[in-house]
C-alpha cells in the first residue's frame, strides 16, 4: 500500500472507530496532533481504540512506551505500520 | 434530633463463600477468593485467553439454584440468596447486630424500601438476544429481566417490597450511593427501615470491556503497591438492614456524601479533590473529626490512577496517617455490589478491632503516603469511612461507627426550593423540526444552535448527547460553583442502548471497543453532564420503570437540603433504539 493511501485509510478508520462524524479524511492534517488542545482533542479511551485499530487492522502491536511517540499524527502512524508491517 | 440509622443485620455471597461469616473467617485468616481462570466463556472473551478474578464457587451456585428453583437468573440468585441470607437466626458474637425478634422481615408495622445497587443486573440476557437476531429481527425481543427496574421489581416481590423498590445504577459506587440514599430516605421520615442489595456477576460483556481498557492485571492485584498493574474483577451480592427502630445493633451509619470530578469519564481526577469532597462531607454529616477516624477502606482497584488520586485525596482530608486497606485482593472488584459488601466488612472490623491486611501490598506507589499494611494490625475502633470511585468521575463515602461513640446531630432541615427552568426534548420535538425519526440529525442540530465547539460531543454515545444538549440549554447561563450543582437523574432502560452495541461488538462483530464499553454505564451520561459545566456536587442514577418524577424532585430537595448544592439539575433522561425522552428540571434552593 502506498503511504498516501495508508494515510487516507487511516484518517476514515480514526474517524469511524472514534465516532468524529462530522469531520471529513480532507480536514484532518496528516501532520496536525492527535491528542491535546492543538489538535483533535483525543484522550487516553481514544488511544486505546488506535491501539486496537493497529492490532486489529493492520496486525501490529504496540510496545508498551511507545505508544505517546506513534500516535503523535496520522503521519506517525502510517511511519509506524511501514516500518513494522511484514 | 436526627434518627440513627443502624446496620441491623446483613449477608455476603461472594468468591469466599456464602455468609458474612463465611468470609470474615476467610478474610482475616488471609484467604483470598481470586483464582485464575483459563477455560469457559469469561477466559475466550479475554485476548489473554485466562483472568484473574474472584467467582462464586460452581457449589454455593449451584446449592443456591436447588433451594431457590429456577425461576432466577444467576444475578438474581446472588441477590435474593444475599437479601434471604438477612433473616438467618444468627448464632454467633457477632451477629448480636441483630434487633429483638431474630428476623428481619420479622413483621410489626415498619415501613420498608427495597434498593437494589448494580451496574449491569442481567446483561448476560442480551447474548441470546443477539444470537437471535438482536435489533434486526423482529422476532427478537429484549428480556424483560433485561431492565434493571424489572428485575429489581421480581426481587423486592419475594419480600412483598415490590411497590417500595428503588434502583441505582451509579458504576463502581452504586453500592455506597444506594447507602447514602437508603440513609435520607430513613433520616426524612419516608421509610423506618430499607433493605439495601448490592449485585453484579461476571459475563463475557464486562470481562471482554475491562480486557479493552487494559485495566485487568493478569496476576493478583496488588493495591497502592509500585508495581501494581491493573485489576482483578469479581462476583458477590451483598445486603444490609437498616432501620432507625432503636435496637442494640452495633454499627451505625451516621454519615454519607457523593460528588463528581467533572475530569474525564473513565480516568480519575489527577487531584483527587472530589473524592475528597465526598470524604470530608461525610464526615461533616457525622458530626466527626479526623480524630475520629479509626481507618479507611478505599476503593483500592490497583489500577495506576485510581490509587494515585486516593492518595491525593486522602492527603488532602488530612488523613495520611490513618490506616488504609483495600479488600480487592480478596474478594476482586463486585462493581456495583463492592460498596454494599465492603462496608459490611467494615463493621466487622469495627467490632473485632483489627484492620485486615492489604495483600500484595509491598513497596509504597502512590504519589502521597499512604498508611497501608499487607498484614493485619489493630486500632482502637470507633469510625471507619468506606470510599468508592467510578467510571463519570462519581465518588461516595460512608462514615460508619459503634453506637457508644456515635454524636447526636441536629434534624436535617428540609430546604426551601423552587423549579426555575425546565426542558423537554423527544422525538415529537424532532419530528417538528424536521428531524423526522433521525435522531442523529436532531441532536446534531440541536447541538450546533448551543453555540459550542466541543470535538468530545460527537463521540459521546446517544443517551450523553442527549443529555449534554438538554442540561446545556436548562442551565444557560446560570453561574454555581463546582460543589454547588447536583445532578439527579432516572431513566427505564439505562445504559441498554449502548449495551447492545457492545454485545453485537463482542457476540458479532470485531471485538470489544474502549470508545463504546466506557459508554455501558447510565451515569457516564451525567459525568459527560458535569465535565462540560463542570459540576462536582452530587452525581446519582436511579432506574425505575417509568418516571417517578415526585420521587426524583424530592429526592433532589434532600439532598439539596444536606449539601452544598443551591441548584440541581433533576429528571428523566432516556434512550432506547432511537426512542428518546429527555424532560430536565432546574431545581434552586431559596435561602430566607
Amino acid at each position: 500500500m502506498i503511504m498516501e493511501e495508508l494515510i487516507e485509510n487511516l484518517k476514515k478508520q480514526i474517524i469511524e472507530a472514534l465516532n468524529l462524524e462530522d469531520l471529513a479524511p480532507e480536514e484532518i492534517d496528516a501532520d496536525a496532533p492527535l491528542f491535546g488542545d492543538a489538535g483533535l482533542g483525543l484522550d487516553s479511551i481514544d488511544a486505546l481504540e488506535l491501539i486496537l485499530i493497529l492490532e486489529r487492522d493492520y496486525g501490529i502491536k504496540v510496545a508498551p512506551g511507545e505508544g505517546k511517540e506513534v500516535f503523535k499524527s496520522v503521519k506517525t502512524i502510517a511511519d509506524y505500520i511501514t516500518a513494522h508491517r511484514q | 434530633m436526627r434518627k440513627k440509622v443502624y446496620i441491623a443485620y446483613d449477608c455476603i455471597v461472594s468468591a469466599l463463600g456464602r455468609g458474612t461469616e463465611a468470609n470474615v473467617r476467610a478474610i482475616s485468616g488471609g484467604v483470598s477468593g481470586v483464582s485464575r481462570y483459563d477455560d469457559g466463556p469469561l477466559a475466550s472473551a479475554v485476548p489473554d485467553g485466562a483472568l484473574m478474578c474472584g467467582m462464586i464457587p460452581e457449589a454455593v451456585a449451584s446449592e443456591l439454584r436447588e433451594e431457590l428453583g429456577s425461576g432466577w437468573t444467576r444475578t438474581e440468585l446472588l441477590a435474593v440468596a444475599a437479601v434471604d441470607g438477612l433473616c438467618e437466626p444468627k448464632g454467633n458474637g457477632f451477629s448480636s447486630a441483630g434487633n429483638a425478634g431474630g428476623n428481619a422481615f420479622g413483621g410489626g408495622n415498619a415501613r420498608r424500601a427495597f434498593i437494589l445497587s448494580t451496574t449491569k443486573g442481567n446483561v448476560d440476557l442480551l447474548e441470546d438476544y443477539i444470537m437471535s437476531g438482536g435489533r434486526d429481527a423482529q422476532e427478537s425481543v429484549l428480556p424483560e429481566d433485561a431492565f434493571l427496574a424489572e428485575t429489581a421489581k421480581k426481587i423486592a416481590s419475594r419480600y412483598g417490597l415490590e411497590n417500595d423498590c428503588y434502583v441505582i445504577s451509579n458504576a463502581c459506587i452504586s453500592g455506597v450511593s444506594a447507602l447514602v440514599f437508603a440513609k435520607r430516605l430513613i433520616e426524612d421520615g419516608r421509610y423506618d427501615e430499607a433493605i439495601v442489595a448490592g449485585v453484579d456477576t461476571l459475563s463475557p460483556f464486562i470481562v471482554s470491556g475491562f480486557a479493552s481498557f487494559r485495566s485487568l492485571s493478569a496476576e493478583m492485584c496488588r493495591p497502592y503497591d509500585a508495581s501494581r498493574c491493573g485489576l482483578n474483577l469479581g462476583e458477590a451480592a451483598g445486603a444490609v438492614l437498616l432501620t432507625s427502630e432503636p435496637c442494640d445493633a452495633a454499627v451505625v451509619l451516621c454519615g454519607g456524601a457523593i460528588s463528581d470530578d467533572a475530569n474525564h469519564i473513565s480516568g480519575p481526577s489527577r487531584t483527587g479533590d472530589a473524592l475528597y469532597f465526598a470524604i470530608r462531607d461525610s464526615m461533616e454529616d457525622a458530626g466527626v473529626g479526623n480524630d475520629d477516624i479509626s481507618f479507611i477502606n478505599l476503593h483500592g482497584t490497583a489500577t495506576a490512577y485510581n490509587d494515585e488520586m486516593e492518595s491525593k485525596a486522602v492527603a488532602l482530608a488530612g488523613l495520611s496517617d490513618k490506616p488504609v486497606q483495600s479488600f480487592k485482593p480478596y474478594i476482586g472488584h463486585t462493581l456495583g455490589a463492592s460498596g454494599v459488601v465492603e462496608t459490611i466488612l467494615c463493621t466487622r472490623e469495627l467490632l473485632c478491632g483489627s484492620v485486615w491486611g492489604t495483600p500484595g501490598f509491598e513497596e509504597p506507589g502512590t504519589p502521597m503516603p499512604l498508611n497501608v499494611s499487607k498484614e493485619a494490625c489493630h486500632a482502637e475502633m470507633r469510625f471507619c469511612i468506606k470510599t468508592a470511585s467510578g467510571f463519570g468521575g462519581c465518588n461516595a463515602a460512608v462514615v460508619l461507627g459503634l453506637q457508644p461513640f456515635v454524636k447526636e446531630c441536629p434534624d436535617v432541615e428540609t430546604a426551601d426550593v423552587e423549579i426555575i427552568r425546565k426542558v423537554h426534548l423527544d422525538n415529537s420535538d424532532a419530528v417538528a423540526c424536521g428531524a423526522g425519526n433521525d435522531f442523529g440529525a436532531y441532536i446534531r442540530m440541536k447541538y450546533k444552535e448551543l453555540g459550542i465547539s466541543n470535538m468530545k460531543f460527537y463521540k459521546m454515545d446517544d443517551l450523553s448527547k442527549l443529555g449534554y444538549v438538554a442540561s446545556h440549554l436548562l442551565v444557560d447561563g446560570t453561574g454555581f460553583g463546582p460543589e454547588e450543582m447536583a445532578v439527579i437523574l432516572q431513566n427505564r432502560s439505562a445504559s441498554l442502548d449502548t449495551d447492545i452495541r457492545h454485545q453485537e461488538n463482542i457476540s458479532c462483530g470485531p471485538g470489544a471497543s474502549p470508545a463504546v464499553f466506557v459508554y455501558t454505564l447510565p451515569n457516564v451520561a451525567s459525568g459527560e453532564i458535569s465535565i462540560s459545566l463542570g459540576i462536582k456536587g452530587e452525581n446519582t442514577f436511579f432506574i425505575s420503570g417509568e418516571y417517578g418524577r415526585e420521587e426524583i424532585i424530592r429526592y433532589a430537595r434532600s439532598v439539596m437540603s444536606r449539601t452544598k448544592a443551591r441548584y440541581c439539575i433533576a429528571g428523566w433522561l432516556e434512550f432506547l433504539g432511537g426512542r428518546f425522552e429527555a424532560s430536565l428540571e432546574l431545581l434552586e434552593r431559596k435561602f430566607t
